[in-house]
């Protein structure tokens, strides 16, 4: 190659193309189409890292759809992704692998008394698969001039003197396992901007970073939820007996049972996704306290229980995926001390970067929406106020009622925690009365405690981890850092067995000849469950190269 | 400082290839309906271009990528302007599409002299670098065939590059080994076997990508000889699913599991396949003149049956001269299920008895380093089959120095003749002089058919002669066989069967427009026969007729393992990248290999993958594979090997397969018969336990 190429910096670059970032660069695009708005985003195509439930309100995506294409209604992809509307809800309680009882009428009960709980009911909401949604969003930001680039992992935000930023940092590449640059060595690349926009999704590495340095507090600390996903084909008979549009919550078993079973926060979920297609879930509270707890155990009873099987025995997975939640709430937002804004200066965070996940209705997706297109429309507005960027964002939010429906959802998980589930769950729609309650980090958690309901044969990890589709270049550096070997050789070995090995999803840990290690870098499926959970925070999640990780395409 | 272009494909991402992706009518690939990716191979050339740029001092040299595609190629383009290349061109026209490697090749060679003229100044210090083959296409015959068309040297199955002395010298594959080489003139054509080192894009680049001009042309732009599917030597007549594999893919659960597995496979005696087909006849020795079983198609046989029962109710016996009214009724029976104009092919061309083609069935024999490669005398056992079915002799032709010891053992391998072209400038192989002399003989003797040996040098050599003799080639065959067309009037033509777009379908291909009908064929595909010393045959010392400017390359090192391997053994242990060091290699292949000998008292011989070889972990001479040898125990372990398709054609006559990796994605996991899934670190060693206890 001979000449560098030269293009026009951009006035904004956002980080991660999930729902939030893609609604932050349309609403900036659209607001002001002479500017150049860069998304980079660390997947191989649009919507491949991309997994929730998802049961969507309608309002926000309808408004960033508005803002994007003006007939987007008319278009065959609004059929495709937005077609399956709510129908039927159930909340339903599993007290063992076969027993029932519909929780809805109490939820109802809940709802018309103004009580919290009663956001878990979904009816009119739209059913969407996550991956689906963004690779649409993908391409309508794209034909509004939006440039989403794919591949690009990055490591962190460039600040001057001033703490504003200056542009973003790509991660090395081409590097061998030693750490060693192979003859296709690209070191990071520093691409400069106007102002960024932190949409990394939970964990962020670059947010997290940016936290860091950028002195951002949180209140409380940030606490997750992990989601186990598959999506099932199921025969025609039990897909009719199932039905379309319809949504199903299960709490209970085997998560939790009233006095001597499980004592885990969460629950399952079946929701039909067309084409004899059944999203089956399971969300469990990071906070467990058995050391040998593997999230898929618990995914697989649910499975097993009599009501699910009725509809997908039979069926065959299709694809499969895990992911966390943030669900920290209003306590967990990153916040500027001196501002109170939801990022700093000239970076803002969006989505669940930031947390805006409401525990009363497990939904984050429609604040991830509106948190990006405040963010994008404050940027447009303000770029030549560069400093006031965060703060006019959080205020915006704060219009909106964003931050608002945050404070009343602040404490459902934390009540929950504190309380566990008898106790916590029914006390948890009445804490909004109380201010902040809170909180242990996740890890905190962990106990010599077993779960009691392991499965007698291992859970198939690698089927799952093939199922995600997940690939990487092999003999890049170990992704998974651990910081302090000796401490999973000795403390860790002795008092919880090394619980890493267990509950990554992707089996990415293994014990071998007395050592744990990260054997399967290449099968992670970017969850960070284990920079979260390691009982003695000793495991750093590191971005892998550009274009690697899981292909979800229905998630 | 020299430029590059790089040859691009865009492919079908051959993973996501479903049973709908072929046009039920023509058989073509519907493309549009698949996800499309740019070859894997071609992204490994770019950065090799990228590689040999930065090797060399100066600065002017670029970097251009050209493809032949529809328009939405463009996206292949945009990819590699991303990653380094320089200058993108996109040669679209409908005129250029469904074209076959002759008619890819034609029109490319001609892009590039544009290229050359219009872009960079007329320099003649260009390298044509790619992908040695397709993904879809696996022939591997396009860069081969450029190189023939341009008439500059062919530097094929580059695995890296250095600069000494100013120069560039490559490092290419051989059969069992590996060659240092430079090209004597420029252009030359460079294609990349593997380079591990992809480029990756910048931010930057991207972006500038997307705003790139790209310089279009159409057919009219470059005015190639021979384009699309009208300039073509090949056909398509049938793409059909592969056979269901026989291989049982069973997940073995533990180490228990897969040490019940191997005793189980050690006491199993499936025979090989035998091959039920009936040999062909010629129409004019088939016992009733109206006897057409030898179609391609079952439909058409069975029309042709359909025919020949009114005929007969009819009693036409003058097949030269049917009755109108009988006409007239064949039509009326058959155009609804056979078509019009395809009922009248029929009755036209039944009277017609004489073979399409004349000429003997030729073997291109292969020797290397005083030894004649076996797939030789398999294809010799072939060609043996398909001149008893036509009537004909099999001919051998072998080039090389001081070859004449050879022509015995060819004899009795099945062959006839023996055309010998005997020059001390044909050893070691060079493209350039083995090229010229081989169709220099095959021009001058006109065989019917030719076969060459898919391996690193059959694979060279055969688009080269083909291009130079103006015949169609087939690549990598796994099935040869002698039918009729009799609808087209074509009798006794050579049905090529192989497999295309990564195993996923099997097409059969015929040759058209051409005097020759050629192909090459895997190795450890055909079966050599039983040699007979009884058989005699001729031996012709033919002409050759060399320059010194013919040579394509200066061979500088060459390396062939040496070591005395058993690869009859009754079970081969072979390992792969995956083993991550010599020293695991040694200890984990090693340690198996002697529980399995000690276990079931058989031979066990150590094997490697080739990247296994390239790592160190062993030495060439045991390397399996495509490019090593083609080996067929009853057991063969692979530890740590993905199951690249070269390596799996090496290994497909083994009885029972075993495999053990830690990528639940790994392709040989759907080739084999037991896998189990995890470390072979942890694995082995359990299994050697089981297998030294005393009940596995």
């Amino acid at each position: 190659m001979t000449v560098e190429p030269i293009v026009p910096n951009p006035d904004l670059v956002v980080v991660g193309a999930g729902c939030a970032g893609l609604a932050a660069a349309i609403a900036f695009k659209r607001a002001r189409p002479e500017a150049h708005v860069v998304v980079l985003e660390k997947a191989a195509g649009p919507g491949f890292h991309n997994l929730s439930g998802a049961v969507l309100e309608a309002g926000p995506i309808h408004a960033l759809l508005d803002i994007a294409d003006p007939n987007w209604r008319d278009t065959p992809a609004a059929r495709h992704v937005l077609g399956q509307r709510v129908r039927r809800d159930d909340v339903l309680f599993f007290t063992d692998a076969r027993s029932v009882v519909s929780l809805k009428p109490a939820l109802k009960a809940a709802r018309s008394m103004g009580l919290g709980f009663g956001g878990l009911l979904h009816d009119g909401d739209l059913i969407v698969s996550v991956s689906q949604l963004t690779a649409w969003l993908s391409d309508l930001a794209t034909r509004a001039g939006v440039e989403v680039l794919h591949g690009f992992p990055v490591r962190d935000v460039i600040l001057d003197e001033n703490g504003l930023a200056t542009g973003i940092r790509t991660i090395d590449q081409g590097l061998d396992h030693e750490r060693r640059p192979q003859p296709n060595f690209l070191p990071g690349e520093i691409v400069h901007a106007g102002a960024v926009v932190l949409a990394e999704g939970p964990l962020g590495y670059a947010t997290e970073d940016f936290v860091a340095r950028g002195g951002l507090v949180r209140n409380n600390p940030p606490v997750f939820s992990v989601g186990i996903k598959e999506i099932v084909e199921v025969p025609e008979e039990r897909y009719a007996k199932f039905g379309s549009g319809r949504v199903m919550h299960a709490l209970g078993w085997p998560l939790w049972t009233p006095v001597v079973g499980p004592a885990m926060f969460g629950g399952g979920i079946l929701y039909s996704m067309g084409a004899r297609r059944i999203a089956v879930g399971i969300i469990i509270g990071a906070d467990w306290n058995y050391h040998d707890f593997i999230p898929q155990d618990a995914y697989a009873r649910f499975k097993e229980h009599t009501l699910v099987q009725r509809f997908i025995a039979g069926g065959t997975v299709v694809e499969a995926g895990a992911k966390m939640i943030p669900e920290g709430g209003f306590h967990a937002l990153p916040r500027d001390p001196e501002t109170g804004a939801i990022g700093r200066k000239n970076v803002v965070i969006v989505g669940d970067s930031a947390g805006f996940v409401n525990v009363n209705k497990i939904k984050g997706l429609h604040n991830a929406i509106a948190s990006g297109l405040a963010a994008g429309n404050t940027v447009a507005a303000s770029l030549h106020a560069p400093a006031e960027i965060a703060p006019i964002y959080t205020r915006e939010l704060e219009a909106q009622g964003v931050l608002l429906e945050m404070n009343g959802a602040r404490n459902v998980r934390q009540t929950v925690a504190r309380l566990g589930n008898l106790w916590g769950l029914p006390l948890s729609a009445v804490t909004g009365l109380f201010p902040r309650i809170s909180v242990e980090p996740d890890r905190a958690a962990m106990t010599r405690e077993s779960y009691s309901l392991k499965l007698k044969r291992p859970f198939d990890k690698d089927a799952f981890v093939a199922a995600a589709k997940v690939e990487h270049r092999e003999g890049q550096p170990i992704h998974c850092e651990v910081l302090d070997p000796t401490l999973c050789a000795t403390t860790c070995a002795e008092t919880f067995d090394r619980p890493c090995v267990k509950f990554c999803p992707a089996g990415v840990y293994e014990v071998i000849q007395g050592t744990m290690k990260p054997v399967n870098p290449t099968n992670c499926v970017h969850c960070k469950t284990c920079q979260n959970k390691c009982p003695y925070d000793n495991l750093r999640w590191h971005p892998l190269e550009g274009g690697g990780g899981p292909k979800w395409e229905g998630m | 400082m020299s430029h590059a272009i790089v040859l691009v494909k865009q492919v079908p991402d051959v993973s996501k290839i479903t049973d709908n992706a072929f046009d039920p009518e023509t058989g073509n690939l519907m493309r549009a309906n698949l996800p499309c990716v740019v070859n894997e191979l071609d992204v490994q050339a770019l950065a090799f271009a990228a590689r040999m740029q930065a090797l060399q001092t100066g600065s002017g040299g670029r970097i251009l990528v050209l493809t032949m595609g529809p328009p939405a190629a463009e996206e292949a383009l945009r990819f590699c302007l991303a990653r380094g290349a320089d200058q993108a061109v996109l040669l679209s026209d409908r005129l250029l599409g469904g074209a076959d490697t002759w008619a890819t090749a034609n029109p490319l060679a001609y892009a590039i002299r544009r290229i050359q003229r219009d872009l960079l100044d007329g320099s003649s210090d260009v390298y044509v670098v790619a992908g040695m083959q397709s993904v879809d296409g696996d022939t591997a015959q396009v860069p081969a065939q450029v190189a023939e068309e341009l008439q500059v040297p062919c530097v094929a199955y580059a695995t890296d590059v250095e600069r000494v002395d100013d120069r560039l010298r490559f490092t290419r594959i051989i059969s069992g080994g590996r060659q240092i080489v430079a090209p004597l003139r420029m252009p030359a054509v460079i294609t990349v076997a593997s380079y591990a080192f992809p480029l990756y894009p910048t931010v930057a680049r991207t972006r500038w990508a997307q705003r790139a001009e790209v310089v279009r042309w159409g057919a009219a732009d470059v005015q190639a000889r021979s384009i699309g599917s009208k300039g073509s030597k090949t056909t398509v007549i049938r793409v059909f699913p592969p056979p269901k594999t026989s291989r049982r893919c069973e997940d073995a659960r533990d180490a228990a599991g897969l040490a019940r597995a191997l005793e189980t496979s050690r006491q199993v005696t499936n025979a090989p396949t035998a091959r039920s087909n009936r040999r062909y006849v010629l129409p004019r020795h088939r016992a009733d003149p109206l006897d057409r079983s030898f179609e391609g198609l079952e439909k058409q046989v069975q029309a042709f049956k359909d025919l020949a029962r009114i005929l007969r109710d009819r009693g036409a016996t003058d097949l030269a001269s049917i009755p109108t009214d009988v006409r007239e009724q064949v039509h009326g029976e058959l155009d609804a299920s056979v078509g019009k104009a395809a009922v009248e092919g029929m009755m036209q061309n039944l009277s017609q008895v004489d073979p399409s083609y004349r000429g003997d069935v030729w073997v291109v024999a292969e020797e290397q380093g005083g030894e004649i490669h076996p797939a030789t005398f398999e294809l010799i056992g072939k060609a043996r089959d398909l001149a008893d079915s036509l009537g004909v002799k099999v001919g051998t032709v072998l080039a090389g120095s001081g070859v004449a010891d050879h022509a015995r053992p060819l004899i009795e391998a099945g062959a006839d003749t023996v055309h010998l072209l005997d020059d001390p400038r044909l050893s070691p192989f060079d493209p350039g002089f083995h090229r010229k002399v081989v169709s220099a003989a095959i021009l001058r003797h006109e065989p019917q058919i030719v076969l060459f040996a898919a391996t690193p040098q059959g694979r060279v050599l055969a688009p080269m002669v083909s291009y130079r003799c103006e015949c169609g080639l087939t690549a990598d065959c796994t099935g040869l066989d002698i039918l009729d067309n009799t609808r087209r009037g074509e009798v006794g033509i050579l049905h090529q069967t192989r497999p295309a777009l990564g195993g996923n379908v099997m097409a059969t291909i015929c040759t058209r427009g051409s005097r020759s009908q050629m192909a090459t064929a895997r190795p450890g595909v055909m079966q050599r026969l039983p040699p007979d010393p009884a058989r005699t045959g001729e031996v012709f010392h033919e002409p050759v007729d060399l320059q010194e400017d013919d040579r394509h390359m200066e061979i500088l090192f060459t390396e062939v393992g040496t070591a005395h391997v058993n690869f009859d053994a009754d079970v081969i242990v072979s390992g792969g990248r995956g083993l991550g060091s010599r020293e695991a290699y040694e200890r984990l292949v090693g340690d198996l290999s002697g529980a399995l000998a000690r276990r079931f008292g058989v031979t066990v011989e150590r094997g490697a993958s080739r990247a296994a070889v390239e790592e160190g972990f062993s030495d060439r001479s045991h390397q399996v594979g495509q490019t090593g040898t083609a080996v067929g125990p009853k057991i063969y372990v692979a530890l740590g090997i993905s199951g690249a398709i070269q390596h799996m054609i090496g290994v497909a006559n083994s009885q029972t397969i075993v495999a053990v990796n830690r990528d639940p994605q790994a392709p040989i996991l759907k080739q084999c018969d037991y896998y189990l899934v995890g470390s072979v670190e942890q694995i082995v060693p359990e299994v050697v336990r089981v297998l030294e206890g005393e009940n596995p």
